[in-house]
């Protein structure tokens, strides 16, 4: 029903393609969007990054490869990046093996328990969760930088597999089952290879809201753990410095190389529009 | 069998293992911190520094305080114009999306997406290094010789309200595009057949149908919003005052956790509004399309 509705709309839309007003319009917002960003690609390469006519050049680049600013907030954002992901992808597969079925049937507080953490302002996620390890006795740390990250992707997870297992055959189990597999088998060879696409899809997402995160971090890290965000926001404190612009190049040019790949992936586009 | 099915879900101890596993870990890591924080938001700090849990509405009453008052209404003032402005803006953009080819659509909404999945303190800077005193804006009106001295848009309200507008435009985007992309295209022409022109289609006929869908999305950008801390305080300089911000310094600077808390509760009771509204409409909906 909703289908065939869209599709009318569709082809209505396509009979009459938007008027030069509202694509000129499209066009110039997505000029605001991407400019501040891409001046500060170009300034990484300018001699004097305050004077455009300067000249391009790599040394800023070079010099950033070299020095340990780059290395260590970078590993420990990856380290963060994959163990929160690893984390999500776990306990949301299993939350959407366990409650996928009834996902339709799920009663209106448990399905908002689990939109929670998706829908909540990140500063309240946050805050509250640094209350929570206060209050715990957690010592704030890599760890728990983790486990913040990992909580709240874990309802992204959630929603990608839910999807993921709506897709699968249900007798596809018991047909490994009338042909004598055991139930480790019909999991491990039968289940799981139909599955791989959504947990990767979900584990790169998590990756990905993990990599780009700082507002969690800034509030769940405590003090001495930087992560790559963080030493761009202390870098800015501190003024502005060719340091500074080589790292945002490194920095977008990884997070873009994510979202390209996320939109690539069956699973994990739709979330790229409404989620992050 | 749907049913039983229903009765199985309903049955807590027919929940499998697996379930039970992600249950405690949403209960732990996000129900329980966010109680916590609405726990905090009724008791006091001691002289000592330290947490009595007591009941007291005091958070609450200071929050009406004539000075949070001001706080608050400024934040109201600056949010709503942001979120007007992302409407005004993203509405074209909606427009061109909704109308577009399949092809066309799923460019326009990936490019419109990527810049939000780089690092938020990035898009921050990348303002900066536009719109700062010594930002790329400054430097060519500077060379063209329209000003002698760099003009300041950043560290002041305006700083503040760019920062928004950029930074939420897209979440409204979404909305307004999902609005439109439902509107019957065969009532907009219906109204020019029966002889109205583009603005009355557009205000009478176009708007009405909208309407709910995009009120419901502006809520849920404008809230947000009202939270935002790094925007005011990087965009918005010292003296600008911004609910956020006074939120999180109630945590960081003056270590009143539970006046912070009760501001954060606050915020929260906006968004569950919201998300409320956002559901009531939705039966509605359904009701009206079944029956």
């Amino acid at each position: 029903m909703a289908s065939q509705r869209e599709k009318n709309i569709e082809s209505a839309g396509a009979i009459r393609p938007p008027n030069r007003f509202v694509t000129f319009a499209f066009w110039l917002t997505i000029g605001f969007l991407y400019l501040p960003l891409a001046w500060l690609v170009v300034q990484a390469f300018l001699n004097d990054p305050a004077n455009l006519a300067s000249g391009f050049t790599l040394r800023w680049l070079e010099a950033l490869f070299a020095s340990d600013a780059l290395w260590e907030p970078l590993m420990n954002s990856l380290i963060i990046g994959i163990a929160a992901a690893t984390l999500a992808t776990v306990v949301g597969t299993l939350g959407a093996v366990g409650f996928g079925p009834f996902s339709t049937f799920m009663p209106p507080g448990l399905h908002a328990l689990i939109v929670l953490p998706i829908m909540i302002p990140e500063v309240i996620t946050g805050l509250s969760l640094l209350l929570f390890f206060l209050l715990f006795q957690f010592e704030l740390g890599m760890g728990t930088v983790i486990l913040a990250h990992a909580s709240f992707s874990a309802s992204f997870v959630y929603f990608i597999m839910v999807e993921q297992l709506r897709k699968l055959d249900p007798n596809l189990g018991e047909a490994a089952y009338d042909l004598g597999a055991r139930p480790g088998q019909i999991f491990w060879k039968v289940i799981l290879p139909n599955i791989i696409p959504g947990i990767m899809g979900g584990w790169l997402l998590s990756f990905t809201i993990s990599f780009d995160d700082f507002l969690i971090s800034f509030f769940t890290s405590g003090a001495g753990l930087v992560t790559l965000p963080l030493k761009i926001y202390s870098l800015m404190r501190i003024g502005f410095s060719p340091e500074l612009n080589a790292m945002s190049l490194v920095m977008v040019a990884l997070s873009t190389g994510l979202v390209l790949l996320l939109w690539s992936r069956e699973q994990s586009r739709k979330w790229v529009i409404s989620g992050s | 069998m749907k049913v039983e099915v229903k009765r199985l879900v309903l049955r807590l101890r027919d929940w499998p293992p697996s379930a039970w596993i992600f249950f405690a870990w949403l209960v732990c890591l996000s129900l329980l911190p966010f109680l916590i924080i609405f726990a905090m938001s009724f008791a006091v700090r001691s002289p000592g520094g330290d947490i009595a849990w007591t009941f007291t509405l005091a958070n609450y009453e200071r929050a009406f305080h004539l000075v949070y008052l001001r706080v608050l209404t400024k934040t109201v003032f600056l949010s709503a114009g942001a979120t007007l402005t992302c409407l005004l803006v993203g509405f074209p953009v909606a427009y061109y999306l909704a109308r577009a080819s399949h092809a066309q659509r799923q460019i326009g909404l990936i490019l419109l997406f990527i810049p939000f999945w780089t690092n938020f303190i990035l898009r921050i800077y990348g303002i900066v290094s536009i719109f700062g005193n010594h930002g790329l804006l400054n430097q060519l009106l500077m060379r063209w010789g329209l000003v002698d001295t760099p003009v300041e848009i950043l560290y002041t309200r305006a700083g503040v309200y760019l920062g928004l507008v950029y930074n939420y435009l897209p979440f409204l985007v979404v909305p307004l595009f999902s609005a439109l992309e439902k509107f019957d295209l065969s009532l907009r022409e219906a109204a020019m057949d029966l002889g109205a022109n583009r603005w009355q289609t557009f205000t009478r006929v176009l708007l009405p149908n909208v309407k709910e869908g995009v009120a419901v999305g502006s809520l849920f950008v404008f809230i947000p919003m009202m939270g935002e801390y790094v925007i005011p305080d990087l965009l918005g300089g010292a003296k600008e005052v911004f609910l956020g911000k006074v939120m999180v310094e109630q945590f960081f600077t003056m270590h009143d956790w539970p006046f912070g808390s009760a501001l954060a509760s606050i915020l929260s009771l906006g968004l569950v509004l919201a998300v409320w509204l956002r559901m009531s409409l939705e039966r509605t909906r359904s009701q009206t399309t079944s029956s």
